[in-house]
């Protein structure tokens, strides 16, 4: 265990190197520039390979043959780039191959201002490739966050065989603070499946635990098919109704079936609350500071923290505000994630509070919003 | 079993027949790079367990799908990084990209690019039909000036993308021109090539009789075949400059540059040693 | 606990912070968040450490001053800026230097003249920083002075941790 005063991005390239990272491209972008900087500098000596590449859609797709050669892999970036990666994104969701992408959210539409904070991308970060499906989405508000929330990134990635995105922003990227740093050894470290059939029997897709298959990599003798077109379970394209709907659905329940699993949050105050804050990422801690102004002048409201953004664990967040009359949705947007809550929340008030500021809202701002509904 | 074809150890042989239209070019690619990794394999130069395949979108990355290797078909001009982060991650490994112009040389044309530029050890395989095959026979940056598509019904207006040229020009190690009409010279080309380091680029001229051939006037197969060899001009050690084509010029095939500039792989591992070196686990 | 470090582009106010920040961090168990702003000008522009510090993590739950316990001012321009971010009570440390105007509030302020100081007294005008940074200390004992003194050696390029350690010391050295 090390204990340091670190950035959040800091805490990301320090969390991947733990984690086992053993290749990572990328291309260069506020505010998500130094994680790549960082690891340049430091994952040689651990073993792994850092590459600039020509563009975001080549350093994706490198990603996506460096997880085929069976080395963890990640990139890191922000609004524009995960665009250009979306394509190569629904690719690593067909293939089902793990790697992690480090989304460091800055202010936008289109180049913003790309210095700032935001949290314009929290829907895109799941929804944004095209083909229906839904990735994990994790988000941090602290260094320390940061830290765990990269090893866990790359635990899913690993478990489920999914891309995984960790979603933090310009605030979080450049915010210093304390972070204890567990090692290997002292953090839980999962691997993705290998085959345990010779090559002649083994089915690249077809699935060996809870959706999910064994995993062979280039150069083990396997003769593995990576398939971009809809394909059987030996990766053979068939196109086929009978095969697409088998496909999808297990695609589709490999990580909506997952989200108690990997359900994370941090709750304070929730129970016997009147009043529940929900928020994620940088604007958290604005929430968590309004909540406590509020509670100091007698209301009672709770606050809850999402760390896991998607899958949703529906059960997990309706029980966590059971007893709140009004739930507020506290984001840093047009009121993004508060579709997603109210789709939840059917019998409650869900009211969206939606703070655009370029780093953090305010938590005295909130509070004066939200008091028009106490 | 019987064996059908001496080729058949190489081939999902449960996926033949192919999806290619009969009389397409693309079988004779296949089999002249299987031949061609045949040798490798057989003289010890190369093993099976090594050899992989990457292909992006279009008929020729559906090359792909057949071989019995370790193969990626993945996404539209994307094979290049996705095989080289391979080749980076395991050195030991052999990777072949197989693409057509359009996969190559317009959408994947930036990763080519700085491909040849850094060297990467990869053979790269560009089949040349001139044409947009699988989505219908629109131009492609290789299509010779003038000639009907279904995007250019007035005649293709810009001017045919050499990718000899521009290989030559950014460093690759080795760069060829073979065409479906010689598979001999075409084999010996691949073979070449196999055994170098650093980035070897094979163009390959080939034929699409049903979006490309037809379109133009030939109806058959064998016509477009015929028309093609007429207008292919051998060459022992053609120049640079030579491998400007047209439809009216021809197309010159030969070996345009061999050379043996140390491979991106080998390059990066080196740096790597030597950081590791430095006493730092 | 919330602390306010501010001054111009160009006095050394970030690294002062981070000393300070990587100090509390890594030499005790309390928790901390940091944050930076700074002018795009290198020299010149507003300059700004924010500290949040608290005995439970989750009290360490902002990056940004509400109302600072401490501040450090190093220039006249931010103490009128930042001064309403200081609460009542607060220890307040002020470089005699760079004002002229101190405001009227009820804080226990400290006057003193950093710059001067590390001008006339430690010979390098750029480490006035660390002199301001010593004083904080002696007066409020955050950190034991020898983790600051490791922290600006791993900190500050090799050349310039003597003169920095001995401007941090200055306020130690005097009875």
């Amino acid at each position: 265990m090390r204990v340091d005063y670190i950035t959040g991005n800091t805490a990301i390239a320090e969390a991947a190197i733990v984690a086992g990272l053993k290749f990572y491209a990328g291309y260069p972008i506020t505010p998500s520039s130094d994680i790549f900087e960082y690891l340049a500098r430091e994952l040689p000596k651990h073993g792994g390979h850092v590459i600039q590449f020509e563009d975001e859609i080549a350093s994706i797709n490198a990603v996506i043959g460096a997880s085929w050669a069976c080395a963890k892999a990640m990139t890191a970036t922000s609004g524009p780039g995960f665009s250009l990666m979306l394509e190569a994104i629904s690719l690593a969701v067909i293939t089902e191959t793990p790697l992690v992408i480090a989304y460091v959210m800055r202010t936008g539409p289109s180049t913003g201002v790309p210095t700032r904070a935001g949290q314009y991308d929290v829907l895109q970060a799941t929804y944004g490739f095209h083909g229906g499906l839904v990735i994990p989405v994790l988000a941090a508000s602290t260094p320390q966050e940061a830290y765990d929330l990269t090893v866990k990134a790359f635990n899913v990635s690993e478990m489920l065989r999914t891309p995984v995105v960790l979603l933090t922003d310009a605030t979080i990227a450049h915010t210093y603070g304390k972070v204890i740093m567990r090692e290997r050894g002292e953090l839980e470290i999962i691997e993705r499946i290998r085959p345990l059939t010779p090559p002649d029997k083994y089915k690249p897709y077809e699935p060996v635990k809870e959706h999910v298959p064994a995993m062979a990599c280039f150069g083990d003798g396997y003769n593995v098919l990576v398939e971009s077109l809809t394909h059987d379970e030996r990766g053979y394209y068939a196109p086929r109704t009978d095969v697409q709907r088998k496909l999808m659905w297990r695609l589709y329940r490999k990580i909506v079936d997952s989200a108690p699993k990997l359900f994370d949050y941090s709750a304070i105050g929730l129970e016997g609350c009147d009043y529940a804050f929900i928020s994620y990422g940088s604007t958290a801690l604005s929430a968590q500071v309004a909540a406590k102004m509020l509670r100091e002048k007698g209301y009672r409201v709770g606050t809850l923290k999402l760390r896991t953004l998607y899958p949703i664990y529906e059960d997990g967040i309706r029980k966590l505000v059971s007893s709140a009359k009004k739930v507020f949705v506290i984001e840093n947007n047009v009121g993004l994630y508060y579709r997603e809550l109210r789709a939840i929340l059917r019998d409650k008030e869900v009211v969206s509070v939606p703070i655009i500021d370029l780093d953090l809202p305010q938590p005295q701002e909130i509070v004066e919003v939200v008091k028009q509904w106490l | 079993m019987a064996v059908a074809h001496p080729l058949d150890k190489y081939l999902r042989t449960d996926r033949i027949p192919t999806m290619w239209c009969p009389g397409c070019g693309l079988g004779i690619v296949m089999g002249t790079l299987l031949r061609a990794v045949d040798r490798r394999i057989k003289e010890g130069s190369l093993k099976r367990e090594n050899v992989g395949f990457a292909g992006g979108i279009g008929c020729t990355a559906r090359m792909t799908l057949y071989p019995l290797f370790d193969s990626a078909h993945v996404i539209h001009g994307r094979a290049i990084p996705f095989a080289l982060a391979v080749k980076i991650v395991k050195p030991e490994m052999k990777m072949i990209v197989v693409g057509g112009d359009g996969d190559l040389a317009a959408i994947g044309g930036n990763h080519i690019l700085h491909a040849i530029r850094r060297n990467a050890d990869l053979l790269v395989v560009m089949v040349n039909n001139m044409i947009y095959g699988m989505t219908g026979g629109q131009v492609a940056p290789t299509t010779p000036r003038g000639l009907y598509t279904t995007t250019t019904p007035y005649g293709n207006p810009e001017r045919e993308m050499n990718m000899i040229k521009l290989t030559a020009a950014l460093g690759a190690n080795y760069v060829a021109r073979g065409s479906i009409t010689h598979p001999q010279l075409l084999e010996q080309y691949l073979y070449k090539a196999l055994g170098k380091r650093g980035l070897a680029f094979v163009e390959v001229i080939s034929t699409c009789p049903e979006l490309f051939g037809r379109h133009i006037g030939f109806r058959s197969p064998v016509d477009l075949y015929m028309e093609i060899r007429k207008r292919i001009v051998i060459k022992a050690k053609p120049s640079i400059e030579e491998s400007d084509y047209s439809w009216e010029k021809g197309f010159v095939i030969g070996e345009f540059v061999d050379r043996d500039e140390p491979g991106f792989t080998d390059t990066i591992y080196e740096y790597l040693n030597k950081i590791r070196g430095g006493g730092v686990q | 606990m919330e602390i306010l470090i501010a001054g111009r582009g160009g006095q050394g106010i970030l690294l002062l912070g981070h000393i300070l920040g990587r100090a509390i961090a890594k030499h005790t168990n309390l928790y901390i968040l940091g944050s930076e702003i700074y002018a795009a000008e290198t020299r010149g522009g507003d300059s700004r450490v924010d500290l949040v510090v608290a005995d439970r993590e989750e009290d360490a739950d902002f990056i940004k001053v509400m109302k600072a316990d401490i501040a450090i001012f190093m220039h006249q321009l931010q103490l009128d800026a930042y001064k309403d971010l200081v609460r009542d009570g607060a220890l307040v440390f002020i470089d005699k230097s760079n004002t002229t105007n101190i405001p009227q509030r009820n804080w226990k302020v400290y006057l003193e003249p950093y710059t001067d100081i590390a001008e006339k007294e430690i010979g390098n005008i750029r480490v006035a920083n660390m002199v301001a940074l010593g004083h904080l200390i002696k007066v409020t004992s955050i950190v034991p002075p020898e983790a600051v003194e490791d922290t600006i050696k791993e900190v500050v390029a090799r050349e310039w941790v003597d003169v920095n350690i001995k401007a941090f010391r200055y306020y130690f050295s005097k009875s």
